[in-house]
Order: C-alpha cells, then structure tokens, then sequence
C-alpha cells in the first residue's frame, strides 16, 4: 500500500506530545487508491470524498464507537470514501498555524477544505469551540453563510444535534438520529451535486441543501427563521420545508452493517478495546438521562449476530478485551446466554470482556468473577440520589434492598472497593437527601465490617469511592425545563456532604463545577450563542472539554458582553414557552416529558418499558420491544 | 512496563517448552513516531490477529511472549531489529513471515525468521553493539569531529532529573564502507542493557560541539541498520549469533 506522509517535518513532529496522533498508518484504515490515482492522473474524483472529524483528540476520538460505525458504511458504499480527522492539541495546532499547513486528514493527509463534506460528532457540548478549531485550521470559512460551492458541506451528528441551535450559524446540515441510512442518503445528495459541476446546469449550495431537506432526519438550519421574544420559535422559511425534523432510527439492528473490522490504533487511546454493540435504547427511563429518552426504542441485536460479530471483531483487532456495549448490559434480553457463548469463543485466547453498566446480581458477581483479568477490581453502582424518595422522583429504579444484598454478596466474595455514583442538585433535592448520601456510604461501610464478623474472615482494607456530579437539564427529558442549582448552591451542598462523610474508608471524589455551569448554557441555548461561541474561539478558547483549559468566568464576561446571562439558560422553563428545540422530534412526546415531569414531583415512579408501556409515543416507530411486546399480547388475545 | 521488568517477568516462569522464533524486522512510516509500548502492543496485536499460537506468560495479567533485542525510541527507523516470539508449537518461519506481515500496520514488516532452539540467554541480554546511519546536510563531517573528541559532555534527562554523561567512550567508529556521501554517515556505537546511547543525544552532541545547527540536527534521519553481539570489535549480527540452548543447562 503506498503510504502518504504526514505534511510535517521530523523535529516538529518530534516536538509535540504523542507525534503518532498526527501520522495515521493504522491497520484496518481504508484508503481507495483508484481514487487517488484519478485525482494524480486528472486532479478530480467523482468519489464523495467525506472527512468524518472528532471534535477532540485523537485517543478520544479513536475510542469512539460511532466514528468507527459511519467510518465503515461509508467505506463500504461504492461512491464514498471517508477519512477521519481530529483536534489536534496546544502544541500541534500552533506548529499548523504558524508554518499555515492546513489540518490534514489521518489518510491521505488531504487538507480539510479539499474534501466534499465534512461530518463532525458532537458527542458533548463542551467540544463545540473544537469544531471551529478544525474548520479554522482547515481554511474552511467558519460560518454556514460565507461559505461557497468551492466550500466542503458541514455537517454533524450525535446526541447534542438534537439541539445544534447554538452551533447552527456554522453548520450546513444537522444529522438527527441514527447515522446509517441517512448518511448515505446525504452522501448520494451530494454525489449529484458534485456530478452536476460539470454539466450545463451545475446545482447551486441551496439548491443542494434544499435538496437535502428531503431527507427524513436532516435539518437544514438555514431554512429556518428564529425569533426569541417571549419563547424560542423555529420555523421553516417558507412552506417547501419540514416544519418538524424527526429524528431516524435503525430498525432492524441484526441486518444493519457493523464494523467488524474497526480502525486499529497503532497508538494505546482511552478506551483501548473493540466493541460490541448489543443493543440501543433503554427501557428504564430515568428521568435526568437524555440517552435514555433520544435513542429509544429498545432494539436489541439477537445473540446469533452478536456472538458472530464478536467472534469476528476478536480475529480482525487482536484486541485482547472486548467491551459490550449499551446504556445497560444487564438489560439485554439474554444476556447470561451472550456472555457464555462470548467468554467460550475467548477460551484459550487471553481475551477479557469488558462490562460497563452491569447490574449487580448473583449472575453479574459470578460472570465478573470469570471475566476480569484483575481480580477484585471496583464494584460499581450509580444510585445517583441519597434517598428513596429522590430515586422516585428521578425515577432510577434500584431500591436500597437491591444494592445491600448484591454488596453482602460481593463482600462474602471478597471484594473490597466499591464505587458509588451519584448526581448533586437534582430537582427537589433536600439537605435531607444530600445527607442521604453520606448516610448510604457509611451504612455500605458497616455492612462490609458486618460481613467480616459473620463469617469470622479478615477484612481487607475497604475503599469506597462516592463521585458527585452535577445535574444538568437536558433537552428531551422529563427535566428539560427545570432550574439548574446556582453553582453557589451546588458548593454549599458538595461541603455539607464533604463535611458529613469523613471515614478513611470513604474518599469523595467531585466534578468541576465550572464546566457543568456552561454546559447547561449549551445544552439548552439557542441560536444567539453562534456569536459567543465564535468571540470565545477567535479569543483562543478551545478544548473547553479539559477542565485545565476551561475558564468560565471568560466566558460568562463574553456572555454577557452579548446581552445574556447565564440565568437565563440556568433558570426554570415555564411549560407554556416554545423551547428553542420544539421544531425537533425524538420520536417521545412533548405531552409524555411533561406528564413525566408532573410525576416526578409527586414523587410517583414509572415502570420500565419491560413491564408496561407509558406511552412515549417512541412505539409510532413501529419497531422495538414496545412494539414486540404488543404483538405478543395480540398473537395473545387471538 | 519497564523493560526489565519485562524481562524479569519472561524468564521467572514456570517453565513450559517453547519453540522460538527469532524474527528480523524494519520500521519505517507512520510507525516510526511509536514508542517503544506502543510498538510491542503492534506486534502483540499482529500476532493474535493472525491467530499465532503465542505462548502467553503466567500470573495475573498474561502478556504475549515476545521479547524485543532493544527497545526503539520515537523517531527511530530501523532496518533490522530483532524480536523472539515463543510459540506452542514448532512454525514454519517462512509461513510465520507471511502470517505477521498480513496482520501488521504499514511500516511494519518482519524481514525473515527462523527458528531457534529456546535461548538460555534473553536476546535482550546479548545485544552490545548497534549500528546507526544518520542523514542531514554536512552530518559525515560532524560525526567525524565528534570521533576525534575526547569528551562529549550532553545532558540527558532520567527519572526527572537532569544529568551530564559524557557519550564519547560509546561511539566506536565510523562504518568503513559506508560512502562517502556528506550527508549521511553510518556507525558502530554501544548499544544494549549494559552500555547504551541514545542516537537523540548523539544528535544533540553534534549540535553543541560539531558545529551542526540544532535544527538541521533535530531533523537528521535516524536509521537503526543492525543490532550485534559480542565484544566490540569481534561482534556478530544477531541472527548469526551461536546460542546457548536453555535445555542443556536445566539438568
């Protein structure tokens, strides 16, 4: 294979951190020679050539599963060919800068500009300054209505597309919803664009992304006009556009294309594993969690597909973990039976599996015991509230029973760490439930010393970990129009807990507050950040995501220097005004977040999609375990 | 993990038969900015990709058994380093060869093999020569002032600290057939667990004292080209070297 060196001499690249960032040659990465042939012989391509860039560093983005999912759909596609890009870091981004070499592409080392489209994943908000830095590096104008037909189309998807509004000034397209399908879609849209070039009757970028507005899923920002006087409003410039964008879905996951043969990095990156998706959605409907409501319904993948999957994705890595993947493992249907088919396919192969998001049962104790390489490694378990009464509101379903008989359990075992996560300033919190916390950590505390005197063993030194992070208001939740506490509140309760929890057995470990106090603003603001988040960036902030590199007060001033405060994205919505992300539709009802918010504050809970369908409305899909289970009750009435 | 801690980790086993491929290998490409972690997790990786039966050390964390001559810094191109790899069963090295080459990155490739009764001695531990060809306008020059020095005093920065070593006793010569060509020069210098240079000091000590501007050095082309044993002058390639068979000192 004919390698393409990085646009870089030895020394700069050997006076940055991590030089192998920059330089690409990873195994499984795909490069269409046919096409690089075409463009030396002819300097053109009739390939969409589609740059999928990650909004952070390249150990962060290489761990991430969708840049890997689209990243092989649109390799397998016969028209596409897709490189990835990342942020580079302080030092690589100043070498770009002051020697004017435009960020590249891992592949063929493109710059930015050359390609057709550019996608980015806005996976949090806190990488939104980040795109502007790629686009910048990139010599791509940064803002939608100065860029030309010479100009690469920019797009994004991920979770925080559902609300793009403040990063819709720099956006050309906005992605809602499952990538596959759609991606494609888009990418045949822009094929005809590119072909028409050269024909009598060329396309022009708005007929394009007119075009493009056709597709289900796709959101146009530019073809829609906003006002925000008394209420955010959004809507469709003229009656040829979607008043309302419903986000896709994949329905059948089991015949959707997986990567089995992910990009392997040469260099280690954060999550140095393979994955294996199992399933999407979740059933449980925790009323703070916005995947929980933006990815349903439940689909799941049938263990055949997955063990096959597995096998493959284990033989075309040589990763010697494997990580399954969900919002919650425990929940898979079958999962006992995926893990032994797994953990049999791995015998003799010193491959570990790797189990985020389990639930603690005796299944759960015994499979951990079979599965980690290290021994006796962490207990997790995110109660996220100190009291009943606030686990009801927030509707996380795991009662205090539950937690106390899985830890005798895993204490019995011989396990000795144990990490409990939970969330500060949830709406109706108390000091009471604040307390609660403490409270829990100590009772676990003499539970684990209980244990040691029923069973007469010596007792390892016990280490509990309780990690506080901070509530924020997400778009699409039942808590979308709650208050954020005020960052002095949240520090009188992160003391009051502090100074209520002292054992050396338990070390308390807390979130930066700064960064969740401009993450609210992002998450629920609207269009008249774009102006914000460019004076920030042009100001030199960026990798906002690393707390060393935040600096709040900066942006408050710069906030505020616009006319707004951070109050007004902090403060209660009222349920009557027209939220600034209305215009969007997740497939889950405004009516059903509102009847949820209206529950949670009569501290009433809602049962699982398992046990009983609520009404979402998610089942208008027409797929899922909603929709299963009342096929099976119909077959069952028949 | 350290190196040597590694290699205390590869021989301290309970000991099962291994049959041992002794592989050469170059590097060259995006690889070449790995360091020296990075690189064995390649080959480690390469190796379970191509389903190798790799025999994997004892105890808590199993690691593949494969042990490098002599780690290769970040930047450093190599044209023949050295690699033993154990496996369960006796391999065709030719097969061996081809197996890893299709499974490695690009800039990675195993040059040949061939199979070795198991060593007594670590192949890290017989390594004491390398020979290094660098490439940067004006470097033969250079090199050859450096040769004609008493002393070249460079600081090198271990565990945190700064501390001055004088580098010069482990430079040995100049490589005879090596060109003429004034911008490359290539060399024998000590290399190993006992005695060991690291070429980005060698470049630093043209820069103080050879009269070679920083850049210029910063940017030579670094080339590891061999890898020997025995006691310099009277050293042998690696793959030439006679070994000691582990089973004729168990009894």
């Amino acid at each position: 294979m004919k390698s393409y060196p990085a646009p870089l001499s030895k020394s700069d690249l050997m006076s940055v951190e991590s030089p192998a960032r920059y330089v690409g040659g990873e195994f499984n990465a795909v490069i269409k020679e046919d096409m690089m042939e075409e463009l030396e012989k002819t300097g053109k391509t009739s390939y969409v050539r589609f740059a999928f860039c990650f909004p952070d560093i390249y150990e962060i983005g290489m761990s991430n599963l969708a840049l890997q999912i689209l990243y092989h759909v649109l390799n397998e596609s016969a028209f596409v060919a897709c490189e990835r890009a990342f942020s580079p870091w302080f030092d690589m981004d100043k070498i770009l800068r002051e020697k004017d070499i435009l960020l590249y592409s891992q592949e063929t080392k493109t710059p930015l500009c050359d390609f057709d489209i550019l996608g980015f994943t806005l996976g949090y908000e806190m990488c939104y300054t980040n795109v502007l830095q790629m686009m910048d590096l990139g010599k791509i104008p940064l803002l939608a209505k100065d860029r030309d037909e010479d100009d690469p189309i920019i797009c994004c998807g991920g979770p925080c597309a559902y609300n793009v509004e403040p990063m819709a000034d720099f956006f050309d397209i906005a992605m809602m919803g499952e990538g596959e399908e759609m991606i494609l879609e888009l990418c045949e849209k822009i094929h005809e664009y590119k072909q028409s070039k050269d024909t009598d009757h060329p396309m022009t970028r708005a007929e394009l992304l007119r075009n493009c507005d056709a597709i289900e899923g796709i959101y146009v920002p530019s073809l829609y006009e906003v006002s925000y006087h008394g209420g955010a409003l959004v809507r469709p410039v003229d009656d040829g556009v979607k008043p309302v964008i419903k986000k896709r879905i994949i329905s059948d996951l089991d015949t959707c294309t997986y990567p089995t043969a992910p990009v392997v990095s040469n260099l280690r990156v954060v999550h140095d594993r393979s994955y294996l998706e199992v399933f999407r959605g979740c059933i449980r409907g925790c009323r703070f969690c916005q995947a929980g409501f933006i990815y349903r319904p439940v689909r799941e993948k049938s263990v055949d597909v997955l063990c096959e999957q597995g096998r493959l994705l284990e033989k075309n890595t040589g990763y010697d973990e494997m990580g399954l993947l969900s919002l919650a493992t425990s929940d898979y249907t079958h999962f006992p039976e995926l893990a032994e088919n797994l953990l049999s396919t791995f015998e003799g192969h010193h491959t570990s599996l790797s189990l985020p998001s389990l639930r603690l049962d005796s299944f759960s104790l015994d499979l951990m015991e079979k599965v980690q390489s290290t021994r006796k490694s962490g207990l997790t378990f995110a109660p996220e509230a100190g009291t009943q009464r606030l686990r009801d509101v927030i509707n996380k379903n795991i009662k205090e029973e539950d937690i106390f008989s899985a830890l005798r359990l895993a204490f019995m075992g011989g396990w000795s760490t144990v990490k409990l996560y939970f969330m500060l300033g949830l709406p109706t919190e108390t000091d009471e439930d604040v307390l609660g916390i403490a409270d829990l950590a100590k009772r676990i505390e003499k539970l684990y010393y209980d244990v040691g005197r029923e069973t007469g063993r010596k007792m390892r030194k016990l280490e509990i970990t309780v990690s506080t992070s901070l509530f924020i208001p997400k778009p699409f939740t039942p808590f979308q129009w709650e208050p954020q506490n005020t960052k002095e509140e949240l520090i009188r309760k992160q003391h009051l807990l502090k100074d209520n929890m002292r054992s050396r057995n338990i070390r308390y470990a807390w979130h930066d507050f700064d960064s969740s106090v401009w993450e609210v603003v992002l998450a629920r603001g609207d269009r008249r950040l774009g102006p914000v988040l460019l004076e920030g960036y042009r100001a030199g902030h960026f990798f906002d995501a690393w707390d060393d590199h935040f600096h709040l007060s900066d942006w408050e001033e710069i906030l505020n220097r616009h006319g707004m405060t951070i109050d007004e994205f902090a403060r209660e919505f009222s349920e009557e005004e027209t939220l600034p992300w209305d215009h969007v539709s997740v497939g889950v009802s405004k009516k059903f977040l509102l009847s949820e918010r209206h529950k949670a504050h009569e501290e009433k809970t809602t049962p699982s999609c398992r046990e009983h369908c609520s009404g979402c409305g998610a089942a208008s899909f027409g797929v899922g375990e909603c929709f299963a289970k009342r096929e099976v009750k119909a077959d069952a009435a028949e | 993990m350290l190196q040597s801690e590694r290699e205390k980790m590869m021989t301290l086993q309970p000991h099962q038969k291994a049959y041992v491929q002794r592989a050469c290998f170059s590097r060259e490409g995006a690889t070449v900015y790995l360091g020296h972690l990075d690189l064995m997790t390649c080959f480690e990786r390469a190796a379970r990709r191509a389903e190798l039966p790799i025999l994997y050390s004892q105890g808590y964390n199993p690691r593949p058994m494969m042990v490098f001559a002599l780690p290769l810094g970040v930047g450093i191109e190599s044209r023949s380093d050295y690699l033993d790899v154990s496996l369960e069963v006796p391999y065709d090295p030719v097969l061996f060869t081809e197996e890893m080459n299709r499974c490695l990155p690009e800039g990675l490739q195993i040059l040949r093999s061939k199979q070795i009764p198991e060593p007594k001695d670590s192949i890290m531990s017989i390594v004491t020569t390398a020979t290094y060809r660098f490439e940067a306008t004006g470097i033969r020059e250079a090199m050859n002032d450096a040769m004609k020095r008493e002393t070249l005093i460079v600081t090198k920065i271990a565990k945190g600290k700064e501390k001055q070593t004088d580098i010069r006793p482990l430079l040995l010569s100049i490589k005879k057939d090596g060109g003429e060509d004034p911008d490359a020069v290539e060399f024998f210098a000590s290399a190993g667990s006992e005695k060991n240079v690291r070429p980005d000091l060698i470049l630093s000590s043209l820069s103080l004292y050879c009269g070679m501007d920083k850049e210029t050095a910063d940017s030579a082309r670094v080339i590891r080209t061999g890898l020997f044993s025995g006691k310099y002058p009277k050293i042998l390639p690696i793959d030439e070297t006679p070994i000691r068979k582990f089973e004729d000192f168990t009894n």
